[in-house]
């Protein structure tokens, strides 16, 4: 709690120095006390912490996370249909408003299907992303979020930091009552609707470099690729 | 609650250790004992020489590194955090943080040693020896426990315990400033020679103050070996209550506490390292070196605890159920119990100057001088000055417990009696000072 210090001389017992030290001394031998001998409250809302024994406020930071608010914009994810596939229909919308031009989107055509489209590549640099949330706003298809409540994990290169769709699709689908799919059945026949809803890795909780890995996933070949195409160095 | 009954089942569980330890220890001294008288030599030589090991290497040398620890989890404790507690061992306990004492030596043992090009060769190389030994050697004439009977030898807990005791102490925590000084110059750098200076200034000045305050207990007690001083603080003066130096020299512990913080160069003395505006006298050192000059700190930590409790705070005397254990228990056992009670002591008195430690924000210079010159040795002059009379006036030492008893009333009533600050008041005040500075 922080209070008024006021600036007054300091009298006569206060010049002694020793009376108000042997009193501070009493201070923080009763805050050893409490904290070495009664145990901590856990509780990763520190402000409701009851910290009338223990007094200890740190936060046990992979073990313990703080609640994030409401309307945190956590780690980007591409959202699924109810079949596994994104929603996203590729239509650059995002790409486009995007500050930072951090999302890379190639569209591919959906087999069979005269007008739809899908990302065959969805690349967010998440170490270029500013957070602004800009492409979430907008996206016309809700099709990609930022709710999940998440930091994009530490790791040890660069090139960890670079999502692509197998990496952004997740988390639960989510229809609305005029998408067309709920019309028309989805074009997956049920083996591959099944590879994919497997293929989606469910929220994590412990953001850690190995977890986040999608086998699989290699920015070198994406470079190589985007190299063969003579993307490079423009 | 589980916590609660857990520490205190930690505390029961050291002290039982200590017994045992030093149970084992005096039993080792006592052979070696038996071992010398065998080879035609005086026992004490044996026991000398095994509690040169047990008490110097084992005790001393474990006491000072798990101090490192405690720097850790009991400041942590202190400041309202949780401390060092990643390492876990078998992936599950962090053991109090124990482990890191491990890491710490790994990482100081295969640290990279840089040398200065400008050195003075021999010195930069001499001074953190001259900085350890001397403090490491002061503990040689602590009397850790009573002279006891086991296995038809009279053994000691004590490496050495020379007439002089008070003064080999003095003379050696004297020399300590050698090393530091010698660190700070051999390194040719402008930083470590400031510390360096600033490391000499301090422990001269204080070194007045502290050969001042012994003087009193010198006095009450009419010897300056330590084991006699640890018997007589055995000794009724007020009825049940012993001769304990605290009660006798109140204001003699002060002021030897103090300064002999001020010794250790910790905060709040640590202006001879203090690392936020010139790193230090240790600047140029790097390994293994600089763990000496560290772990010397540490050492002397433990060192003065040592000398207080020995002085100060009865030595070996247990204090509570002495009589009755000393009756009743094999000779062996109350020799472990009073070395256990003086290692308590010693752990207590670390504790309490880790708690000063944090409490205290680093001194200024002028401060630190101020507090030497202006406060502490004119205590200890009227110190010496009534210690003396009380002792002419009454040799069984009744005035003078009488004298401390006052003493500790008159610095509990002053520390309790807090004016209620009143701000205005105060504010007025010191406006009108301010006004009149100008
Ligand atoms: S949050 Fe902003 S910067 Fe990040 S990808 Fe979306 S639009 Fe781009
Ligand atoms: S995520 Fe939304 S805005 Fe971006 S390409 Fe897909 S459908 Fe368009």
């Amino acid at each position: 709690m922080p209070y008024q210090i006021d600036n007054r001389p300091a009298d006569t017992r206060e010049s002694l120095y020793f009376p108000e030290i042997f009193r501070a001394i009493g201070l923080v031998v009763k805050t050893f006390w409490r904290n070495a001998f009664f145990s901590r409250d856990g509780n990763t809302d520190i402000l409701e912490r009851n910290r009338v024994r223990n007094r200890v406020t740190t936060l046990q930071y992979p073990e313990e996370k703080a609640p994030y608010p409401a309307g945190y914009r956590g780690l980007h994810r591409l959202v699924p249909r109810p079949d596994g596939s994104p929603r996203c229909v590729a239509c650059y919308m995002c790409a486009t408003a995007c500050p930072a031009q951090c999302i890379y989107i190639e569209a591919a055509e959906v087999e069979g299907d005269p007008i739809e489209k899908y990302p065959a590549k969805f690349v967010i640099d998440e170490l270029r992303c500013v957070v602004c949330g800009f492409c979430v706003e907008a996206c016309p298809k809700d099709a990609i979020r930022m709710d999940t409540g998440e930091h994009p994990a530490p790791t040890y290169t660069r090139e960890g930091q670079i999502y692509d769709e197998k990496r952004l699709l997740r988390g639960p689908p989510v229809s609305y009552e005029k998408d067309p799919w709920l019309v028309r059945p989805s074009k997956l026949t049920d083996a591959a609707q099944k590879a994919n809803r497997a293929a989606a890795r469910p929220f994590g909780t412990l953001g850690t470099d190995e977890y986040s890995q999608t086998p699989g996933f290699s920015v070198r070949e994406l470079a190589a690729e985007a190299k063969a195409r003579g993307e490079v160095g423009k | 609650m589980k916590r609660f009954v857990g520490m205190w089942l930690v505390i029961g569980a050291v002290l039982v250790g200590l017994v045992g330890l030093f149970a084992a220890f005096y039993a080792l001294a006592a052979l070696a004992a038996k071992g010398a008288v065998a080879l035609g030599f005086p026992g004490f030589f044996g026991s000398s020489i095994v509690n040169a090991v047990t008490l110097m290497a084992v005790t001393l040398m474990t006491l000072a590194a798990l101090l490192t620890v405690a720097e850790r989890k009991w400041s942590a404790a202190m400041q309202d955090r949780i401390g060092a507690n990643r390492i876990l061992v078998l992936g599950k306990f962090p053991l109090g943080g124990v482990p890191y004492l491990l890491a710490d030596a790994l990482k100081m043992l295969t640290k990279e040693s840089i040398y200065p090009a400008a050195r003075s060769k021999f010195l930069f190389e001499l001074a953190p020896v001259l900085a350890f030994s001397p403090t490491f050697a002061l503990f040689a004439v602590i009397p850790v426990g009573p002279e006891i009977r086991a296995m038809g030898q009279t053994v000691g807990m004590w490496v050495a315990n020379p007439d002089a005791g008070l003064l080999w102490i003095f003379a050696l925590a004297g020399l300590s400033v050698y090393g530091t000084t010698l660190a700070g110059w051999a390194s040719n750098s402008r930083v470590g020679m400031l510390g360096a200076v600033r490391a000499s200034a301090q422990m001269i000045s204080y070194e007045v103050s502290l050969g001042l305050s012994l003087v009193g207990v010198m006095i009450a007690y009419r010897t300056v070996n330590l084991q006699a001083m640890a018997i007589a603080q055995g000794a009724d003066v007020l009825g049940p209550v012993p001769a304990l130096g605290i009660l006798l020299q109140p204001l003699g512990f002060l002021v030897f506490f103090t300064s002999s913080f001020a010794e250790t160069k910790r905060a709040p003395f640590d202006l001879p390292e203090g690392e936020s505006e010139i790193v230090g006298y240790f600047l140029e050192y790097s390994g293994m070196k600089f763990g000496l000059l560290f772990l010397a700190e540490f050492v002397e930590v433990v060192i003065l605890a040592a000398v207080t409790a020995a002085v100060f705070l009865g030595g070996w005397h247990p204090v509570f159920f002495e009589g009755w254990m000393k009756a009743n228990l094999d000779p062996l056992l109350f020799g472990a119990i009073c070395a256990a009670a003086f290692l308590a002591k010693v752990i207590l008195l670390t504790w309490l100057q880790l708690i000063i430690r944090w409490l205290l924000p680093r001194f200024r210079y002028d401060q630190i001088q101020g507090l030497c010159w202006k406060l502490l040795l004119p205590g200890a002059l009227v110190n010496v000055f009534v210690t003396g009379a009380a002792v002419l006036v009454d040799p069984s030492l009744q005035v003078l417990a009488w004298i401390g008893v006052a003493e500790i009333v008159a610095i509990f009533g002053i520390t309790l009696a807090v004016s209620k600050p009143q701000a205005a008041h105060g504010d007025a005040h010191g406006h009108a000072a301010h006004a009149a500075g100008h």
